[in-house]
């Protein structure tokens, strides 16, 4: 067998230049050429990793639009996806539920009780609602939330499709007729999507609740907790009402789907060493991207 | 499909060597409703390759696969996927789910295609595993279980749901004797329902027993398919 490998790249572009040069600029573009082509490495590892990148964005994009069609067509809630939809619904939200509360103390007696303290000291504890609303609910508690999910169910979830791949049980679902997107995908990312939102409510109320309590027997806040919360509510605008939920929501749906994606993208090259670090990477990243977005137009 | 055509038929198929492995030669193959073809194939990556191949899982460069009719290469993945769910398969590696229980995994392609209802499922999947077996049906982990019990697992899973095709690859090396004559039994009840059978073997013991049923004879090799001599 011949190797009809192409030669390397340096050596291309030399070749290339050399031949559409004339002779008098030959000496020149040799120089430039073998400049180049000490540069072409560095310039192909950052094309390949600029390509690499722009994959994940554009299979994600391609994927929420899947999911979100799929779901809408009745014959695609069959009763092996409900099963997946409701075993990985249990897993998500009982499996983050007592790290959401745990954590959700943890910021409220951080964020409530100095937020009430310092503001109490400062002479405006009229603003404490608002300030809670906006660096509580809405910043903190979506990061944290997505953090969450995705270290307790989305490293989960991408481990057990990533080895499923790799293992050759999906190709086994395949050759059965089953489709691995509708199996394993769609279910996951909308239960992903439905616990973003119940962890991300339960961690606001949590949060807020266990501020309340410290400030409260601290003697920051010496009013009762239905006039806490209502201040709290009192505070928030329309569109905290939609945003805030929305956060939560989007939060769990790409957290979900980035794990499955990146699950069920894995080559045989491939293994926990490397499929683990990756969608991680990319679920934090998921993470920090709604936020921002978000905070870029509201 | 009409009447008196091919169950399953590989005219010139050639299938693509960097998706597959297999060799790109020309595949022909024909299974007729009721037709068992025993494939002698002592690899069995190769052997699961082919079965890949005749359930449209691998491109072709040159030919084609139908079944029932219907070429695999002008469907749409849901026409794809309906149509394999007419297959049932017995497949050597990756075909147990550990996310779910044994019972789950023989279930799943049923519960996937059809909307029986599921006691009707469980019941049915229960007759079967008494038929291999079973006391009932196994609710561990796949990979808790013997490999005998997998094998028996995987013969209740394949003739689930009334197939149209079998494809079989093979575990006679794992599958326990008195299962055996069952096995036959079955495979032949769903024949004379005109079921087609594609049955890999790795020795003539597998399918010696089975012999006088059978109606094709081939062996897969490297150079491609090539037909024998049913004695």
């Amino acid at each position: 067998m011949t190797d009809t490998s192409p030669p390397p790249p340096e050596q291309q572009a030399s070749s290339v230049l050399a031949q559409m040069a004339p002779p008098e600029d030959r000496r020149d573009t040799g120089r430039f050429a073998t400049l180049l082509g000490r540069f072409a490495p560095w310039l192909a590892a950052i094309g390949r990793l600029t390509r690499h990148q722009v994959r994940f964005t554009l299979l994600l994009i391609g994927a929420g639009w899947g999911t979100l069609r799929e779901s809408l067509r009745p014959n695609s809630w069959r009763r092996p996806v409900i099963y997946e939809f409701r075993a990985t619904l249990r897993q998500v939200i009982g499996g983050g539920f007592l790290s959401i509360v745990i954590t959700a103390t943890l910021a409220g007696l951080m964020v409530v009780s100095q937020a009430a303290y310092w503001l109490g000291y400062a002479g405006m504890a009229q603003m404490t609602g608002s300030i809670l609303v906006s660096v509580l609910v809405r910043e903190i508690a979506p990061i944290l939330v997505g953090i969450i999910l995705m270290g307790r169910s989305g490293m989960l979830s991408l481990t057990e499709i990533g080895m499923m791949v790799l293992g050759g049980e999906v190709r086994g679902l395949q050759a059965r007729g089953i489709d691995p997107f509708l199996a394993l995908v769609m279910p996951r990312t909308f239960a992903f999507t439905v616990g973003g939102f119940t962890l991300g409510m339960i961690f606001a109320v949590v949060s807020l609740l266990m501020g309340f309590v410290v400030a409260h027997a601290s003697g920051a806040i010496t009013s009762s907790v239905w006039t806490f919360f209502f201040n709290v509510l009192a505070a928030m605008t329309t569109w905290d009402y939609l945003i805030i939920p929305l956060k939560f929501v989007l939060v769990g749906f790409f957290v979900g789907l980035g794990s499955c994606i990146s699950g069920l993208t894995v080559s045989s090259n491939d293994t926990m060493a490397t499929i683990m670090p990756r969608g991680f990477a990319r679920g934090i990243m998921l993470v920090l991207v709604v936020n921002i977005l978000f905070m870029l137009d509201f | 499909m009409a009447a008196n055509a091919p169950l399953l038929e590989l005219r010139d198929a050639v299938p693509s060597f960097e998706e597959s492995g297999l060799m790109p030669a020309p595949y022909n193959l024909r299974i007729m409703p009721g037709e068992c073809a025993v494939i002698d194939c002592r690899d069995f990556e190769r052997a699961a390759m082919f079965a890949d191949l005749c359930t449209g899982m691998i491109p072709l460069t040159q030919g084609s696969i139908k079944f029932m009719g219907l070429d695999w290469s002008t469907l749409y993945d849901r026409q794809l996927n309906a149509l394999r769910g007419r297959i049932g398969r017995i497949s050597r590696h990756g075909s147990w789910l550990s996310l779910f229980g044994t019972h789950l995994n023989i279930m799943l392609p049923h519960l996937y295609h059809t909307t029986d209802p599921f006691d009707h499922v469980v019941r049915r999947a229960t007759e079967l595993g008494h038929t291999f077996g079973f006391p009932g049906l196994p609710i561990t982990a796949p990979d808790r279980l013997s490999g005998a019990d997998l094998a028996r697992a995987a013969c209740v899973r394949a003739f689930m749901g009334r197939p149209d095709l079998l494809i079989l690859e093979d575990i006679s090396d794992m599958l326990p004797e008195e299962t055996v004559l069952p096995f036959f039994e079955t495979m032949t009840a769903a024949r004379d329902r005109g079921c087609g059978v594609l049955w890999f073997v790795r020795s003539t013991a597998a399918w010696h027993e089975y012999r006088k049923a059978v109606n094709i004879h081939m062996r897969l090799l490297d150079e491609g398919l090539f037909s024998l001599r049913v004695v």
